[in-house]
């Protein structure tokens, strides 16, 4: 067996998500419609221009980006939220309304959504650590009543936040970066940072790898759940928030549905366990780009809209389906070696003294 | 054959040689044994009987059968219409289908898995359905369809007019939806992807083929015979209309409807697979513990797929009832808190989300339960996103109500 | 001087049934106490009691003189009090030394952060105390269980525990680990910490305590010096009687029929070259040290998992595409080490456990229906035989049970699938002492019908007692082959301690 060759697909697998962002990247790119540049005579794939690259970050943060950052914590405990969406949807609902009646400014607003959205992850805390309801059940409970309620709120009628919550949308920093990037990047590395850093990031692993023995070893596991919950409602809020700017301030009934989903891929893609233990945010990062730039390069390719959904599912599988194999060639990997391997011609992995 | 034989050949020449040599400390621990369990019956006695009322009720199989019956007779008092028998005939048809598709998410659950796809086969069903039945289509509506020209055309569906429309049309629902469920299943055992995620990539992939098909628009004009499946009585269809000119045969035995017979065979044929054959065994060892069955020579893979192709087989027959009534093939028809109702009902019911606990006849009350909730709920005229909020409150009280059995049952079990 | 740990008069009952009754016992500072007694005999629930995990209904503990009540698991920590369990308390996802800090990091110099230099530096410390030299920033996916052993050792002593409990830290470690761990454990005497050793293997609880306590129901019924305690009476008093013999005596001799034959299965880097015969009629023993290949092995004959050449023929058939349900089809049966996770549903009845595996023969053919009674019938009648103490096998779950009546239920499982080769990996494994009798009387009793059974083992002792003939293997091969008449304890040690050498293997 040619050692290289086994490599390589070693490589390909371990860095399934990476090689298929560039995999896509590369085909949009080649089929999108081109721009001449004028006086060369070159032709340049309008889809690499730079200005769509920065519109596939804001999209990706606002869409799935920023929630995806707290599901990742979520995730990291063994837990599931799947409310972020109705979360986003009640929280812009409050802010919107407190606007257009009491003409709060832009920074208030945001803070009430983002607080509304930091006590709906209080709520789905509470179900779950003091009522012992699993995550699934609670959250899944609360998607409905989240949406219930901001739905009852607006008497199921589209909120126009006044124009300023337009312009905010709009805001450049230095000149042309859009404000839901910084927003995003900034989100990101607060939560690398909380993740890498700090006693309370590095529980939640432990959390995540085994709850029992994380209380035995003196962590207090409830808080570190409540934590979580609580950081997933407070990205809920802000996404909220700044995803209506985009939409031009307006907000109707079906604003943030299935972002859940959304923001789950992101985190799954990015190579973080559903089980718990394993994943990091820089991961989601790369997962919510990889949906973003299949979206927006189907439209680029003005693919029938229909369709859109479509790729979309099978680009999501097909990177869970390099994730199995991973953990399948992981699982070979591991297993115990308990003698030197002998001139057989393949690779020899460093002896896993696995339990 | 010898059925003694069958079942332990090796018990007749062995049985006298091995209890030849009985180990003396078998009568110390039984004589333990007794002991304690003679102590734990003074214990329990002396609680007080009224808690342990409680706690009996709380540990019944039909604990949520009486919880639906209770809430059923206080709510009839302040809403007087809920107990007519219009009133119970219209929320029973509301029942069936949903129980129809929360069988097949407590199959799957009991196995530790779960379908998040269900709603999605449901809408795509009740288009492919649609698309052999429909009589008649509008071009302003279905031109840009992918299958305008070849399956769909103005004069209606592949089969438009035949007589085997209905019985080809219901037969393609059942192949497409256990043919999901055989892709969810085939991903999941042969990959070794996880459910959640295998079955929420089918879930959009196959809600937005439906919108493809349809380009987002209901499709009607679906044979009579057909629409009938939703409704009809079957005791008025096969005895005429009327018992006398002024008792409606209706008035009396309108819970004999099609969706009634087709429901409940369903739920007992369910509830036979679950709890009287091979597979419903294997089912529960799998859903309890996956690799002890491996070891113990369970054929756990094609197990998990018949149970995903069940449950996809169960999607489609709700469809089928769904589209009946409602006369339309419609893309987005497992769409909104569908899922929702699907896991709550399953979960009231005592379905574990962990794998190996379940039953039918428990999905069957929180069934009953749901379906009486949402009734109250729009007797009080209440908003229905309001609606939405308080069925979302209630699955939350239901889960804490879970939780306690579960903690309860554990401790009895303990003790 | 002031005891370390004092415990007076300490009773708990759980539902009205005594589980603690009425212990009184010290600890002092520089002293192992070993623990033993047979599984539900109370020494669980007693370090339970010390440990905050469960609270005493009377009775009062005494830490260095001062009361000591501990609500919780943290609350015994702080207290200078760390458990070290059979299964580790450990993250594999993190590093070394944010196992050892995770529960109390160093605050760092910006604000919220930990000081990972610091960590880095104490760790380094800590490590170097138990012997270990490994980076700190190891993740611990990357050692092996002695190793992570030792890194929880670390974590106790770095949060100053005074007292150290071992509840059977010995199981998942190699012999050198485990030589290792009790160097370490002499040391941490040496400085004045107090250890409780718990472990069903009695020569190391003599050879490391200073005193033992023995218990039986939930009483202490002594309390010795361990120089003066042989063994024998520590199993008498563990049992309440004595025991003459441990192993029942052999009632058959194998016949020259061969059941299951290995044939130079190789496995790059697990196993390399292993060849043997199993016969009717006999017990054959596999020993080897933890890590030495034996478990692998079995998989691989079970068809769990693949091996890359050689061949496996049951009665002179070659098995095509190794599965457990092509080996339960050719009559192998697998009881496995690990019971619990393996080899039970625990939460399940003990009727349907019994019949799991021969679940399709109570069934007819066309709809597969179970005819339940005759299932039932079966699985009574296989639990009669085998003796099994429970209550009605229809309803009650596998989970209370004992560990012996547990194993009972493994077997019986296989029994009712008519097999004529039995493999058990460890099969007596966390089995009090008259329930591994009843278990070895069976083993008896299948060769003695012409079963053949290969028992891996790492208990000597029960090879040398219950085998017609012992294998030896180390790293991944078959090292020696020994027959009854020329069991020797020494040898076979040697056997299995020796390096690898592709020489010829030792027989006896």
């Amino acid at each position: 067996m040619p050692k290289r060759r086994f490599n390589l697909f070693q490589f390909l697998l371990n860095n399934s998500t990476i090689v298929l962002f560039i995999t896509v990247f590369v085909l949009f790119g080649l089929t999108s419609p081109r721009l001449v540049i004028e006086g060369i005579g070159l032709e340049f794939p309008r889809f690499w221009l730079p200005e769509n690259m920065l519109n596939i970050i804001k999209q990706a943060a606002v869409f799935a980006g920023i929630i995806g950052v707290g599901m990742t914590f979520v995730l990291l405990t063994a837990g599931i939220d799947l409310s972020v969406g109705s979360n986003m949807y009640l929280s812009v609902v409050c802010a919107g309304l407190l606007m257009r009646s009491s003409g709060l400014e832009i920074i208030p607003a945001l803070l009430v959504s983002i607080v509304v959205g930091t006590l709906f992850g209080a709520f789905n805390a509470l179900c779950i650590v003091r009522l012992k309801i699993i995550p699934f059940m609670t959250t899944l409970a609360t998607l409905v009543i989240g949406r219930g309620l901001g739905t009852a709120l607006t008497e199921s009628r589209q909120i126009d936040f006044p124009e300023r919550m337009n312009a905010f949308g709009q805001t450049l920093l230095l000149g042309f970066i859009p404000m839901p990037i910084v927003v995003f990047g900034l989100v990101v590395l607060a939560a690398w940072f909380i993740l890498t850093r700090t006693p309370f990031g590095r529980q939640v692993y432990a959390v995540g790898n085994d709850i029992e023995a994380a209380k035995k070893a003196g962590i207090n596991t409830d808080r570190t759940l409540v934590l979580v919950y609580i950081i997933s409602g407070f990205c809920a809020g802000l996404a909220g928030f700044i995803l209506a700017s985009q939409l031009g301030g307006r907000v109707d009934r079906s604003f943030g549905e299935t972002r859940e989903f959304d923001a789950i891929a992101a985190a799954v893609l990015g190579g973080t366990s559903l089980f718990g233990g394993v994943g990091n945010v820089f991961g989601t990062v790369i997962g919510a780009l990889l949906i973003q730039m299949v979206g927006t390069g189907l439209q680029f390719n003005l693919v029938n809209l229909y369709l859109q959904p479509l790729v979309r599912a099978l680009i999501i599988f097909l990177a869970i389906f390099f994730d199995s194999l991973r953990e399948a060639n992981l699982q070979k990997l591991k297993r115990r070696f308990i003698r030197p391997v002998e001139s057989s011609g393949t690779t020899v992995p460093q002896p896993a003294r696995m339990e | 054959m010898d059925q003694g034989n069958l079942t332990h050949p090796w018990s007749t020449t062995q049985r006298l040689t091995i209890e030849g040599c009985t180990v003396s400390t078998v009568n110390d621990r039984l004589s333990q044994l007794q002991s304690l369990t003679r102590r734990k019956k003074s214990h329990s006695a002396s609680s007080s009987t009224a808690t342990q009322m409680i706690r009996k009720l709380l540990l019944s199989d039909y604990f949520v059968l009486y919880l639906t019956l209770i809430l059923f007779m206080s709510a009839a008092v302040f809403f007087p219409t809920l107990g007519t028998p219009g009133n119970i005939a219209n929320q029973l048809q509301n029942m069936w289908p949903l129980l129809a598709v929360a069988i097949g998410q407590t199959f799957v659950l009991i196995l530790g898995g779960i379908d998040l796809s269900l709603g999605a086969t449901m809408g795509f069903t009740s288009v492919v359905g649609a698309i052999v039945m429909a009589q008649n289509l509008d071009p302003a509506f279905f031109d840009k369809s992918p299958l305008w020209g070849t399956l769909m055309r103005p004069e209606g569906g592949l089969l438009a007019g035949s007589a085997l429309a209905v019985p080809v049309g219901v037969l393609v629902m059942l192949i497409v939806g256990t043919s999901i469920g055989f892709l969810n299943g085939y991903a999941i055992t042969r990959f070794k992807m996880a459910p959640f995620m295998v079955t929420l990539v089918t879930s959009t992939f196959f809600a937005g083929f439906a919108l493809w098909l349809t380009q987002s628009r209901n499709i009607s004009g679906l044979p009579e015979a057909f629409i009938e499946l939703g409704k009809g009585d079957i005791v008025s269809v096969y005895l005429g209309p009327k018992l006398t000119p002024d008792i409606a045969r209706r008035d009396i035995l309108q819970f004999i409807t099609y969706p009634f017979v087709i429901a409940v065979g369903l739920a007992i044929l369910a509830q036979f697979l679950l709890s009287k054959t091979v597979f419903g065994r294997q089912m529960f060892s799998i859903g309890t513990n996956r690799v002890t069955s491996d070891i113990s020579g369970l054929p756990s893979q094609s197990v998990i797929i018949r149970v995903y192709m069940f449950s996809g087989f169960c999607a489609a027959v709700a469809s089928i009832l769904y589209s009946a009534r409602l006369a339309i093939g419609q893309p987005s028809l497992g769409g909104g808190n569908l899922l929702l109702d699907i896991i709550g009902a399953a979960v009231i019911g005592g379905t574990s989300l962990f794998g190996g606990k379940g039953s039918v006849r428990g999905t069957f009350f929180g069934v009953a339960f749901f379906v009486l909730l949402l009734n109250i709920l729009n007797a009080m005229r209440l908003d229905p996103f309001v609606i939405d909020a308080v069925k979302g409150g209630f699955i939350l009280l239901a889960a804490l109500v879970d939780v306690t059995r579960t903690r309860l049952m554990n401790r009895e079990q303990r003790a | 001087m002031t005891p370390l740990l004092e415990l007076h008069d300490l009773t708990k009952a759980f539902f009205g049934v005594a589980a603690v009754k009425g212990v009184s016992l010290h600890v002092n500072a520089g002293e192992t106490l070993g623990l033993i007694g047979q599984n539900g005999a109370g020494k669980s629930t007693l370090m339970n009691l010390v440990g905050g995990v469960v609270h005493p209904d009377s009775g009062r503990l005494l830490l260095k003189g001062n009361p000591y009540h501990p609500r919780t698991p943290a609350d015994a920590q702080q207290s200078g009090i760390a458990f070290i369990h059979q299964e580790l308390n450990l993250f594999t996802n993190l590093t070394i030394a944010e196992n050892i800090f995770i529960s109390d990091f160093p605050r760092g110099g910006f604000p919220g952060t930990f000081n990972r230099a610091k960590i880095k530096q104490q760790t380094r410390e800590l490590l170097n105390a138990v012997g270990l030299d490994i980076a700190p920033e190891t993740p611990l996916d990357r050692i092996s269980p002695g190793e992570r052993q030792l890194v929880e050792i670390a974590r106790a002593l770095h949060q100053d525990a005074a007292l150290i409990i071992f509840d059977e830290p010995t199981t998942s470690l190699t012999a050198r680990e485990t030589e290792r761990l009790f160097t370490i454990m002499d040391q941490l005497t040496a400085q004045g910490k107090g250890i409780i050793y718990i472990s069903h293997i009695l020569g190391d609880v003599r050879k490391l305590a200073d005193r033992i306590a023995v218990m039986r129901d939930g009483e202490l019924v002594a309390l010795e010096a361990a120089d003066n305690f042989p063994i024998s009476r520590m199993i008498s008093l563990m049992v309440g009687r004595s025991i003459e013999q441990l192993y029942p005596p052999r009632t058959s001799a194998p016949t020259n029929k061969s059941l299951l034959e290995v044939r130079g299965v190789r496995t790059a880097g697990i196993v390399e070259n292993i060849s043997f015969q199993l016969k009717a009629g006999e017990v054959l023993g596999l020993f080897g040290l933890m890590g030495s290949g034996r478990t692998e092995l079995a998989r691989m004959i079970f068809g769990m998992d693949p091996f890359d050449s050689g061949s496996i023929l049951v009665e002179g058939e070659p098995l095509h595409k190794p599965s457990p349900r092509a080996s339960i089809r050719s009559k192998i049966a697998f009881v496995t080490e690990n019971r619990r996770e393996e080899g039970l549903l625990m939460s399940i009845d003990i009727a349907n456990n019994i019949s799991l595996v021969s679940l399709p023969e109570f069934a007819s053919n066309l709809i597969q229906m179970v005819d339940q009674q005759q299932m039932h019938e079966a699985a009574q009648e296989t639990a009669t035989i085998l003796q099994l103490k429970s209550g009605d096998i229809r309803q009650q779950p596998v989970k209370a049970l004992s560990g012996g009546n547990q194993q009972k239920v493994v077997i019986a499982k296989w029994l009712l699938s008519r097999p004529s080769i039995f493999i058990m990996d460890e099969p007596t494994r966390g089995i009090d002492v008259g329930a591994k009798y009843e278990i070895y009387s069976i083993i008896d009793q299948l060769a003695a019908n012409g079963s053949g059974v290969l028992i891996i083992s790492s208990e000597l002792e029960e090879l040398t007692g219950m085998c017609d003939r012992i294998l030896v293997m180390s790293q991944g091969e078959v090292v020696g082959e020994f027959d009854r008449a020329a069991f020797n304890r020494e040898r076979i040690l040697s056997a299995a301690f020796r390096e690898h050498n592709p020489e010829q293997p030792v027989s006896g």
